[in-house]
């Protein structure tokens, strides 16, 4: 989230799209209640299903699953059309003036230029700003072509294309080539007629909703303040960081970003999702987003060189360029990793990193193992079977493992998939993978963070301990680690260096309290350190109050700078529980810490105008304090606090240019710098915009023969089949509770009235789902809360699917349900930016048992 | 044991007139207020009252429906009733509604039961059933326009909400009020909750187009200590409440008038033949044996 | 004197009765007249102990704040209430058996009219004998009878309504089942002092009818002229003054027919 669940009563309108916060983050969902109450705040939900969030709208419009980039961008258009733009915020505080380079194409037939047909891959760099300053006024010439490049000297790479640091702009907004004009082009071909064609919105309800959501921005008013609001409806598709990218560039649009009630605000489908994301729960990164070396890092300083951003920006403009710091990042988490071992001469043993020469994420992995490669898996606090994709797949893959480690609070799937639904006693004889069940802690059992969407540490305290044998993860994970240690210790082994190495100094290493790693993770001096600015020093040994005391040096260690801050020589912040909030805006500065530095809204420097007066005085974060010369507020002022207004800063720290960027340069995206229409991998049309390019360009399918996806519009497979998480259950652990089985008992297939009536379906009767790869048995909740649409007039259904049934739990155990998953229907393929499967929006048939 | 002030008597069943102590000590009548424009059908209030009153888990079977089960049970005092109601225009209004005794001012189950003590009306406006003096008679059930009161056939005996009286007395809001996650749920005095409940209906009419939005309180049963804001209240059949919710005459007029009256008739009927057989004696076979003649003749007064 | 067919009453089930009478024993005593058969005596008695089972169970629910001590004996309030409706069935049952059983005897009479409009004379105790066309059952008799079987169709019909409740009938037939069970239910209690009291000790001589069968024939020419003229075939008021005489002369006692 750029801002925080309890700004969002702080809006004045709220577009909920892709997420269903009423029944999926019902305690967060209380702060839009707050702003419809408080503030009038009006609510447009966009959404295959009538949900409860949706009951609770002023304006629901039900769209096409996977149609939303297509409604985004006819809103984008019309705010353009009907001047409900911020100009002042998009000409200062995006790179909307910034010119593109001669070369760009917008994708008319689905390509943007760059496209390598063979190896699906965008060469990027006609994706970058012009060099050149001020073109306002100055007849359109044509830049020249790039320079000639040196001969490269075999062997080596070529030098990855940079932004130019002088970019060329135009105030004005005129120049062809900006961003503003491409944007105005890449979106005429979204109206009315097209959206209501793509996404089944009659056109009156689509200009209903697009008025409604842009009437913040009426007549250039710049007081009222919109949200939006979306989770993994969005991420979960074949497009779905566009999706994200399209939502985010119509907010730079109506000047929403960095403004209490505004942002772009990612909600979290778990409690410490967050956390688990900011501590590299990802392959592709280290904690604090840090990027994951590769291969050609072949030191330090190479990997520094390639990950730290130079600045790039109009002359006349300032740009704070923060990336800038991550050799001090870096070195303070080795460091953390290493201690002493990281040295200054051993390159603070950068070396011990791994090298990531490939794609490793979630859908790779079971791959992998799918074909043989990866042969153990370790399964902690997740269900892998359960959460497919295509679970028939994962459980196949684990069949060809050699062994497997799930550490659960309960018999789950995974740890079970050998008597999955289908698998006969016979087949189990020839199943060799051994599986090892080692009882985990609940998170009521535990002590330890929870990082909410909203970024904010908080600490939670053990209400019970672990059950019986149960014990604490950090045991498990203590346990093995030292016990790999002593293996490398005496067996030696091809590397024993990161292991042996690796920083474990724990009061008790067996069982490390979590506490004494939250101050690791923090980070401390090492030396005595003095800023010269202000005088100050910390002592060698004391914590760390802040991540703009760390070094490169090797005299500060920090876990994660993001988190530094979060448990300092003052205490532990994430454990504080203050309740004031003077300004009323929700801000709560002295409860838990949030990362960045504690500040509570992301880009809060884009809440004021130019000369640092909020845009509407009465929800003031920050602003300019001439007399200090300072950024002052109530928020933390996220900005670099001395740099007055008339530098021109810009307000987006972390960027090289400083700006909101509506188009994304070079290879922040894999598949285009502007967010375009793409049809979901299983579809029941070809793109309306370009057949010829009916999917995402860059996408990745998979070619096992388990891999097989409905064509688009297949006839067999016409039906439009979403999934999704009830309130009353917890993805796939609440099956075993009472109390959440007497509130919902059963899995249920949700069917519209009208496909219901067709198939002679009645409610409470078996259904049968078949996709292309599996089929579902569930029975049929028939419902009017999902129409049938008209797709490019052609009348079509859609049906939903909870995720949370599977073989194990207390219905299953009762042999109540078929012990079909949801996930065994959906199809094997992946975001190429995020690497998220496409779980929503895929092609099924129904029929009745 | 609830608080005395918190909890004072005002009504108990099987009583006529006052109650021992009734207007000895003013206390505040208690209010929930469940605002249906902001319930988002979480179910939380569901699993709080569950677990508040430590009630057993019973199977539920799919419905075709995401409402917990068809209707309150004995042991499941708090549901929300979710409903789709289609509009003129073909569009369709999902509305959740928390359904659980109302705690009317006047109420039906209390008029009908026959069992003294077995249900009470406390000053506050709470309307408890102690199930110690509970017969089973089930006549709550039917005086009781909400359908609200369940018997359970292990106990024999019949339950319902007691809107947290055992947490309301020791000054703490019910369980569903402290679980649920928007505020749509509110606790507080009649007064208050009226006021902010007019001044959400108002909200809704001036500034979200719910023309008809308003407040359920229905007079027909002397208000309700529970209250609803509608997107429309006049029409509160499609949350499914009653538009008019009454208490059956009969157990009015038949219990403070006719049963005593008819109750005495009938006590009458021991009372005179007594009196008969005092006044004019048995009526022997005959002949009698003459009757005696003579000074101990008896003396006809 | 074993019973015999010979007696006036037509009984509806001969089958049942003589099934009865082989059950239990009925002795005449000379002067004396069979009255009710072991059926007829075996059905009063098993509607007398539903009708006061259900009576003291029902009282509990009536009003539980002056019948509460009737609850222990029936295992508490609840089960009080659980038990009543099956008492009340049995109460009904064994009352249609016998309302079958004295359904002849009971039908309405120009003399039973007669009786009615001289019951102030009856009641008062001015007329020593009952009227000479008095039957086998008085008008007083019939009207509690015909009350009681129309109790009876009030008590099934609403005390099935009662018992299923108002979630099979609804709350509004519930309600007014309710106020009608009760009213039935008083107009008995109040019949019922008036049955005991002139079973017992208004009119002595009757309670035997209903323990052993028989009465005297002076009861029977007193209370029941014409049933005793029907089943002995001599005049009541000859009898009866014969037998004054007798008693006025000397002590014999009246001959047996």
């Amino acid at each position: 989230m750029t801002n925080g669940w309890i700004d969002i009563k702080n809006t004045d309108m709220m577009l909920i799209m892709g997420g269903n916060p009423a029944e999926n983050h019902p305690c967060g969902f209380k702060w839009a209640i707050e702003a419809k109450i408080h503030r009038n705040a009006k609510t447009i939900v966009v959404d295959p299903r009538l949900t409860r969030t949706a009951a609770n709208a002023d304006m629901y419009v039900q769209i096409r699953a996977g149609a939303d980039i297509a409604f985004l961008g006819g809103v984008i258009k019309y705010a353009i059309e009907n001047n409900r733009i911020a100009k002042d915020y998009l000409v200062n505080y995006t790179n909307a003036a910034f010119i593109i380079k001669d070369g760009f194409s917008l994708p008319e037939d689905g390509l943007f230029s760059g496209f390598d047909a063979e190896k699906k891959v965008y060469d990027k760099k006609t994706w970058n700003y012009e060099e050149g300053g001020d073109l306002a006024g100055k007849p359109v010439v044509a830049t020249p072509a790039d320079k000639p490049t040196p001969p490269l000297a075999p062997g080596a790479t070529p030098p990855a294309p940079a932004l130019p640091p002088n970019i060329a702009f135009d105030l004005s907004l005129q120049h062809p080539r900006c961003v503003y004009q491409l944007l105005k082009k890449q979106y005429e071909r979204y109206t009315p007629e097209m959206v209501e064609r793509i996404t089944g919105i009659p056109q009156d309800q689509f200009l209903k909703a697009a008025d409604l959501f842009t009437s913040v921005r009426k007549d250039g008013d710049m007081k009222k303040v919109a949200t939006i609001i979306y989770a993994v409806g969005w991420t979960q598709h074949s497009f779905g960081t566009q999706i994200i990218r399209t939502a985010a560039m119509l907010q730079l649009l109506l000047g929403n970003v960095g403004r209490a009630g505004g942002g772009v605000n990612a909600l979290r489908g778990h409690s410490n999702i967050q956390g688990a994301t900011d501590m590299a729960g990802i392959f592709d990164i280290l904690p604090g987003y840090l990027k994951m070396p590769n291969p050609t890092d072949v030191d330090l300083a190479a990997y520094l060189k390639r990950t730290t951003p130079l600045v790039a920006k109009p002359d006349p403009w300032e740009s704070f360029n923060y990336w800038s710091n991550t050799s001090k990042f870096a070195v303070s988490l080795l460091k953390a990793f290493y201690g002493p071992a990281a040295t200054k001469e051993n390159d603070f043993a950068f070396n011990y990193l791994p090298k990531i020469d490939r794609n490793y994420s979630w859908v790779n992995i079971w791959n992998d193992m799918y074909e043989g490669k990866v042969k153990g898996l370790f399964a902690f606090g997740m269900n892998g079977v359960m959460i497919g994709p295509d679970s028939n797949k994962n459980i196949d893959a684990l069949k060809k493992a050699d062994w497997l480690v799930v550490c659960e609070i309960y018999p789950d799937e995974t740890s079970e998939f050998w008597r999955a639904p289908g698998i006969t006693a016979e087949d189990q004889k020839k199943i060799n993978t051994t599986v090892y069940r080692l009882p985990g802690a609940g998170f009521a059992e535990k002590d330890g963070t929870f990082v909410n969407s909203a970024r904010w540490l908080q600490w939670k305290n053990i209400a019970l301990p672990p059950p019986g044998q149960a014990r604490l993860d950090q045991e498990i994970l203590a346990t093995i680690f030292l016990k790999v240690r002593e293996l490398y210790k005496k067996e030696g082994g091809k590397f024993p260096d990161p292991v042996l190495n690796a920083t474990f100094a724990y009061t008790n290493p067996h069982n490390p309290l979590l506490a004494e790693v939250a101050r690791e993770i923090n980070g401390k001096a090492l030396a005595d350190i003095t800023d010269p600015k202000t005088n100050i020093t910390i002592k060698a040994g004391q914590q760390l109050p802040g991540f703009a005391w760390l070094k490169d040096d090797g005299t500060t260690i920090s876990g994660n700078w993001l988190y530094c801050g979060s448990w300092t020589e003052a205490g532990a912040m994430m454990q504080r529980r203050g309740t004031d909030d003077p300004s009323g805006l929700g801000i709560y500065p002295n409860w838990g810490w949030s990362w960045p530095a504690n500040r509570r809204v992301l880009y809060n420097r884009a809440s004021c105008d130019m000369e640092g007066k909020p845009w509407d005085p009465s929800r003031r974060q920050v602003w300019w304090d001439d007399a200090k010369q300072s950024w002052v507020g109530v928020d933390v002022p996220d900005f670099k606090v001395d740099s007055a207004p008339k530098d021109h800063m810009g307000p987006f720290i972390m960027n090289p240019d400083g700006i909101g960027r509506l188009f994304v340069p070079l290879s922040g995206m894999q598949d285009g710098p502007f967010p375009e229409f793409y049809e979901p991998i299983e579809s029941p049309l070809a793109n309306l915009l370009h057949p010829k390019q009916s999917n995402n360009p860059v996408v990745k399918k998979y070619k096992t023969d388990m891999d097989k996806y409905a064509k688009t519009g297949d006839t067999e497979f016409n039906i439009i089949c979403t999934t999704y998480r009830l309130t009353e259950h917890y993805h796939y652990w609440t099956k075993n509770n009472p109390m959440n089985v007497e509130l919902v008992p059963e899995p249920f297939v949700e069917v519209p009235a009208e496909l219901a009536d067709r198939m002679g379906i009645r409610g409470g009767e078996k259904v049968k789902v078949t996709s292309a790869r599996a089929y579902y048995i569930a029975k049929a909740m028939v419902t009017r809360r999902i129409r049938p649409m008209k797709i490019d007039g052609k009348e079509t259904f859609q049906i939903g699917i909870p995720i949370h049934w599977g073989f194990r739990g207390i219905v299953e155990d009762e042999g109540k349900t078929a012990k079909t998953l949801a996930n065994q229907l959906t199809p094997t393929v992946i975001d190429p930016n995020a690497f998220t499967p496409e779980f929503k929006g895929f092609l099924v048939k129904i029929e009745k048992v | 044991m609830a608080d005395r002030k918190a909890l004072q008597a005002e009504m108990i069943s099987g009583h006529s007139g006052a109650s021992p102590g009734l207007g000895m000590q003013r206390d505040l009548e208690v209010c929930k207020l469940v605002d249906t424009t902001t319930c988002i059908g979480c179910k939380a209030c569901e699993v709080a009252c569950a677990e508040w009153n430590d009630m057993p888990f019973t199977p539920t079977t799919f419905d075709n429906t995401y409402q917990t089960m068809p209707e309150t049970r004995w042991n499941f005092w708090n549901l929300i009733k979710f409903n789709e109601h289609q509009n003129p225009d073909g569009t369709i209004q999902w509305l959740m509604r928390k359904d659980q005794c109302m705690h009317c001012a006047d109420p039906g189950c209390l008029a009908a039961c026959p069992a003294d003590g077995a249900i009470v009306k406390y000053a506050n406006g709470i309307v408890d059933f102690n199930q110690e003096n509970c017969i089973g008679c089930e006549f709550c059930v039917s005086g009781c326009p909400f359908e609200i009161p369940r018997f359970n056939p292990m106990t024999k005996k019949v339950y319902k909400c007691t809107l947290c009286s055992d947490r309301v007395g020791e000054g703490l809001e019910p369980a569903c009020i402290k679980a649920c996650p928007t505020g749509c749920l509110k606790f507080g005095s009649k007064d208050d909750m009226k006021y902010i409940a007019e001044e959400r209906a108002k909200q809704l009419r001036d500034n979200f187009g719910w023309q008809n939005a308003g407040v359920y309180d229905p007079q027909s049963v002397g208000g309700t200590h529970v209250i609803y804001v509608l997107h429309d209240a006049t029409d509160p059949e499609r949350y499914s409440l009653p538009k008019n919710p009454t208490i059956p005459w009969s157990y009015t007029v038949w219990k403070w008038l006719f049963k005593p009256v008819l109750g005495t008739f009938a006590l009458f009927g021991f009372l005179g033949v007594i009196a008969h057989y005092i006044t004019s004696g048995p009526r022997v076979a005959q002949p009698e044996p003459p009757e005696k003649e003579g000074p101990d003749a008896g003396i006809n007064v | 004197m074993p019973a015999s067919t010979s007696s006036s009453v037509e009984r509806f089930d001969d089958k049942a009765r003589n099934a009865f009478e082989h059950a239990g024993k009925t002795t005449v005593y000379r002067g004396e007249l069979l009255r009710h058969p072991v059926y007829t005596r075996v059905l009063h008695w098993a509607v007398a102990l539903f009708f006061f089972l259900a009576l003291f169970t029902g009282f509990g629910i009536y009003l539980p704040w002056l019948f509460r001590w009737f609850t222990p004996f029936f295992g508490g309030g609840p089960l009080s209430r659980v038990m009543h409706p099956y008492f009340g069935v049995g109460f009904v049952f064994c009352f249609g058996l016998q309302a079958l059983n004295w359904l002849k005897p009971m039908i309405w009479t120009a003399a039973d009219s007669r009786w009615m409009r001289n019951i102030k004379g009856v009641v008062s105790g001015e007329e020593k004998m009952d009227p000479p066309d008095t039957g086998f059952f008085n008008a007083g008799q019939k009207v509690q009878f015909w009350e009681i079987v129309g109790g009876c169709v009030v008590y099934l019909i609403t005390g099935v309504v009662l018992w299923a409740g108002a979630r099979t009938f609804g709350r509004i037939p519930v309600a007014v089942s309710y106020v009608l069970h009760d009213i039935s239910a008083l107009i008995m209690l109040g019949g019922i002092f008036i049955h005991i009291y002139l079973s017992t000790i208004g009119e002595p001589g009757t309670f035997q009818s209903m323990i052993r069968g028989a009465v005297s024939e002076a009861w029977a020419w007193t209370f029941h002229p014409a049933w005793y003229k029907q089943v002995t075939g001599r005049d009541p008021q000859q009898d009866c003054e014969e037998a004054r005489r007798k008693m006025n002369s000397s002590t014999k006692p009246p001959k047996q027919s």
